[in-house]
């Protein structure tokens, strides 16, 4: 007969940032019992999930599970909407093109195979297909979060969440504290091994030593923890990601938009988050640049300068030490990828929590899943340097995994692979490609569908347009009411 | 808009299910892009496997923009919630495999580590009780999923009906829509000497029917992709050890209708069950390794519950699949690409899978990229491979040691990537997670604790609430299905509400 497992005593979670902070959350939540400390050890200006201030619509859901509501974020660490990105220059000068989120498909319809025959592309949709609902509304802005249980006209429309980075960590601090979560702050200095591939404790600098049941390595880039583990190894992603200087500007100004940008310049990247703190601006260059440039660039002057290597650890769990996010991939910050990579392994670790005595094969699942995480980032990442435009500047690379198949069937026939573990849906990551420049082929089915058929997707479109704008409240305006308004209870 | 491309000329060899389910889908959802024409010799049978179905097939007929009630009248379908297996674990035990979900998630763990934990306190009852799917096929009830998200919405629906029906249907259907059909034998294949592709089909009477592109659905013979092109067969005998069903129909023995499809383990094979509108299809799918044809047809007559409707006839198979499905100008699609026996209801899956992925992509133009044929082979081989996994572990999860077969398949070594989910099974009670192809986390759980394969610890979570608030709990999920199955009509009177659906009297 089976039996449950004996569940974790105690879990250390190396790192004080928002992800370490979550994890530490989540863990306390699924498992009361067990005792869970954090170890904040110094911040690393490298660590850009635990710096972001936004993420992906994931993490709305893992806020929600953990009991985060998303009106605290809102009203307590200067919390606002993203409906869309904006992409200027990646296909040439001039060239533009918007990512939004979520994507118009029955949930049953999940595979490949089952959404083809659910769903034809018509010609000329092309990316407005799931985009342009959201990209109406930021134009007039015009959005409120959709009431929940409701079908509203603006029900299929997915956002991201923006926040102040310092305020959002207070909040989360809030909760760990409210759940009995530990804190210590140190520097790790030595790894203590037990039996087998197990870290039995971790000793911090002055210190004593921490022992644990698991221990999750939320350090940051340098992995401290995972580096440490006799068998780490790190799979270098060099070759086909260019970045390698990272500049960071003070906040600028605040913004109220319902978009962000990401803008390939002649010298690198520019990434704009709009905040009520401020806009975030980081510049990516291949190569260091002369300040004045990133200057006029960023439009301050960097108060910042990160180098990077990007690769990802072989395999993220080994024994019984989990990295997760900065910690288990290093890349560069270009769209919020690091902060949803960092939620999505942690939601893959609470449905495969395991108990005090790990198992191989749930170790080897993990890390697949895991890997297929990292490798899908990796993957959409390279997308954005196999243009001409970015190849001018930051070089030709060579294209990792299926990176080459996949801009061949996009621009051939139209056709996104299905990729497990993915950090975009198809449909974003249609509108993706397209922002980025590149021109969709017309799916063989699409090639036969009538004028009729063209003119009656538009007018669909066009009526559910304003429908949604006619049921969105103004932004700013709602944004205002939300924030002033005296918390619930 | 540019220029229409030059139709290209599709001929599709063989007049079975999956040839005239090709001819249909490209003729009807490539109009002005591909012109299709059809061979089939009269002298020639077919195999008309697949009798039962997979809900996708739903989405095949709607694309088609074909009436469903039409659809089940010409085939004599009735509904499948899903398939009742019966000693395959050991004798005397059965559960049903649902189109369908087993109670729900809770605080992010999986509902069967529930029920584990329940079940280690002697207080689950079978898993099927917490699954409306279930319920209703063992109620014999029916009726169509909700939308939205309620429990009524937790499962879905495909049909059984009459393999040797739905080829003609379909290929009236493709007539329709302008395939071009051929009658005659085909004695040689012409091809051109320099890119070996295939140019033409000579037919006994001496006809050349010329094409661009060749769909093979001649059935095992594999004309042309097996044949012609030599293309290799990775033969899984080894796994998978029955080749010959022994198949008879018979009447109906009680006026109660099936929702669902009964497999019953049999010394040497399994044998079906499948309710038709006006009978009963059965069937024996042995190995013949272990068991006579003779012997077969003798248990398939004795085994039927209601007065035989014709002799037993014999159908032969092997499990297998080509190499590559898609080779030159050639593609397989059914039994010519691949076969998986019947257990699991594959079979017409299987075909429409390849039928999609050919049209996702087709050589519009006439010029095949290479590049589009290496991902076509990738996803059949993806396909067929996951299939394959979890036929096997209806054979493998057994206790059953009372024939040669079952001693044989129980021991047997299982492919490494069923190795690895079984561990995983075992060690944790979890399931290997893919979300493209068939088969998700409900079915193997259903598979696994059907068969009496019990992991060794589940969820560390599942301990922390107290068994008897659990109990009160899953008791309340219970209430709430049978509740539900309680307002749903039976199976017959559901399908006999709407005249068009349903067949002349045979």
């Amino acid at each position: 007969m089976s039996a449950a497992r004996e569940p974790l005593r105690r879990v250390a979670v190396v790192g004080g940032g928002p992800v370490g902070i979550l994890a530490a959350i989540a863990l306390r939540r699924a498992l009361p019992g067990c005792e869970v400390v954090v170890v904040g050890t110094p911040a690393s200006p490298a660590a850009f999930a635990d710096t972001s201030p936004t993420a992906l619509p994931f993490t709305n859901k893992l806020h929600d599970r953990l009991g985060l509501a998303e009106i605290d974020v809102v009203r307590e660490a200067g919390g606002s909407y993203r409906l869309v990105t904006r992409y200027a220059g990646w296909g040439g000068a001039g060239q533009a093109g918007t990512l939004a989120y979520g994507e118009v498909l029955d949930p049953a319809l999940k595979t490949a195979f089952a959404r083809d025959w659910g769903r034809v592309r018509l010609p000329g949709e092309g990316a407005s297909a799931a985009g342009s609902l959201a990209e109406a509304l930021a134009e007039q802005g015009r959005f409120a979060p959709p009431p929940p249980g409701e079908l509203t006209p603006i029900s299929a429309v997915d956002y991201a969440l923006r926040w102040h980075p310092a305020a959002y960590r207070a909040l989360l601090i809030r909760h760990a504290e409210a759940l009995g979560v530990g804190y210590v702050q140190g520097t790790l200095d030595r790894v203590e091994m037990g039996s087998g591939e197990d870290v039995a404790a971790i000793g911090l600098a002055g210190q004593g030593m921490i022992a644990a049941d698991l221990f999750l390595d939320c350090s940051g880039p340098q992995a401290s923890l995972l580096a440490a583990h006799p068998a780490f190894a790190f799979t270098d992603w060099s070759a086909s990601l260019p970045t390698r200087h990272i500049y960071r500007a003070p906040p600028a100004a605040p913004v109220l938009a319902l978009e962000d940008r990401l803008t390939l310049t002649e010298a690198g990247w520019v990434s704009e988050v709009a905040g009520r703190d401020g806009v975030h601006r980081m510049l990516g260059t291949p190569a260091p640049l002369p300040v004045e440039t990133v200057t006029a660039l960023l439009g301050a002057a960097p108060n910042a300068v990160i180098a990077l290597t990007p690769g990802r650890a072989a395999a993220p769990w080994l024994g019984n030490v989990i990295a997760l996010g900065d910690a288990a991939a290093r890349f560069e910050p270009l769209g919020p990828y690091h902060l949803d990579l960092a939620h999505r392994q942690l939601a893959l670790l609470l449905e495969m929590l395991p108990g005090r005595a790990i198992t191989s094969h749930e170790r080897a699942e993990y890390n697949r899943r895991s890997v297929l995480m990292m490798e899908g980032v990796h993957e959409l990442l390279a997308l954005h340097f196999a243009g001409i435009a970015a190849q001018r500047v930051f070089g030709a690379r060579e294209l990792p995994g299926r990176v080459g198949e996949v801009i061949d069937q996009f621009l051939r026939r139209g056709r996104i692979q299905f990729r497990e573990e993915a950090p975009l849906l198809s449909q974003e990551q249609f509108a993706l490609l397209v922002a980025l420049g590149w021109s969709p082929g017309l799916p063989p089915v699409a090639l036969c569908a009538g004028a009729a058929d063209e003119a009656h997707a538009r007018s669909v479109f066009a009526n559910d347009v304003r429908a949604a704008l006619a049921f969105a409240p103004p932004y700013a305006q709602w944004l205002a009411q939300a924030v002033s308004s005296a918390p619930a209870g | 808009m540019g220029e229409a491309p030059q139709p290209l000329r599709v001929v599709v060899l063989g007049g079975g299910t999956a040839g005239w389910m090709t001819a249909a889908g490209i003729a009807k959802l490539l109009p002005g892009i591909a012109s299709v024409a059809l061979v089939e010799s009269e002298e020639i049978g077919i195999v008309g496997v697949g009798e039962a179905t997979l809900p996708h097939i739903r989405g095949f007929v709607e694309k088609l923009g074909i009436d469903e009630a039409a659809f089940m009248k010409a085939t004599h379908a009735t509904y499948k919630l899903g398939i009742d297996f019966r000693d395959f674990g050991r004798i005397g035990e059965s559960y049903i495999h649902p189109f369908g979900s087993f109670g729900e998630e809770v605080q992010g763990v999986g509902f069967h580590h529930w029920w584990l934990e329940l079940a280690r306190h002697g207080l689950a009852r079978e898993i099927g009780d917490y699954s409306l799917a279930v319920a209703a096929a063992k109620a014999n009830r029916f009726r169509p999923p909700a939308t939205g998200d309620g429990l009524a919405s937790t499962y879905g629906y495909a049909y059984q009906f009459d393999a040797t029906l739905f080829g003609p249907f379909m290929r009236d259907f493709a007539r329709e829509v302008g395939v071009e059909r051929h009658e005659g034998r085909v004695v040689s294949v012409e091809r051109d000497a320099q890119s070996g592709d295939v140019v033409a089909l000579v037919l006994a009477d001496g006809r050349r029917i010329m094409g661009d592109l060749f769909v093979d659905c001649s059935g095992f013979r594999s004309i042309l992709l097996g044949q012609e092109l030599g293309e290799a067969w990775e033969d899984w005998t080894h796994w998978l050890p029955c080749d010959r069903a022994a198949a008879m129909p018979c009447t109906h023995a009680t006026p109660d209708l099936r929702p669902y499809t009964t497999a019953t383990a049999m010394p040497a094979g399994w044998r079906w069950q499948i309710p038709l509108q006006h009978r009963m299809g059965n069937g024996y799918v042995f190995s013949s390794a272990h068991l006579s044809e003779e012997q077969a047809c003798e248990a398939i007559i004795a085994a039927a519950e209601g007065t035989p409707l014709a002799d037993p006839r014999i159908l032969k198979f092997r499990p297998g699949r080509r190499a590559r499905s898609w080779s030159h100008n050639v593609i397989g699609v059914g039994l010519a690409s691949g076969f998986l026996e019947p257990l699991e209801s594959t079979s017409i899956y299987l075909a429409q899978m390849a039928i999609t992925y050919l049209i996702e992509l087709f050589p519009v133009g006439g010029t095949i990229d290479p590049r589009d044929r290496d991902e076509f082979n990738r996803l059949v081989d993806m396909e067929y491979d996951r299939v394959r996994d979890f036929l096997i572990l209806h054979y493998h999860a057994t206790t059953r040691d009372d024939s040669e077969f079952w001693n044989h398949v129980r021991t047997m070594q299982v492919p490494d990537s069923l190795a690895g989910k079984l561990e995983l099974w075992r060690k944790a009670a979890r399931i290997e997670k893919y979300s493209d192809g068939l088969f998700y986390d409900a079915s193997w759980i259903a598979v696994y604790l059907g068969q009496g394969m019990l992991p060794e610890a589940h969820d560390p979570r599942t301990a922390m609430i107290a068994p008897d608030a659990l109990a009160r709990a899953t008791e309340r999920l219970r209430m709430a299905v049978t509740g539900e199955v309680a307002t749903m009509p039976g199976h017959r009177d559901f399908l006999m509400r709407e005249a068009a659906r349903l067949a002349e009297a045979a």
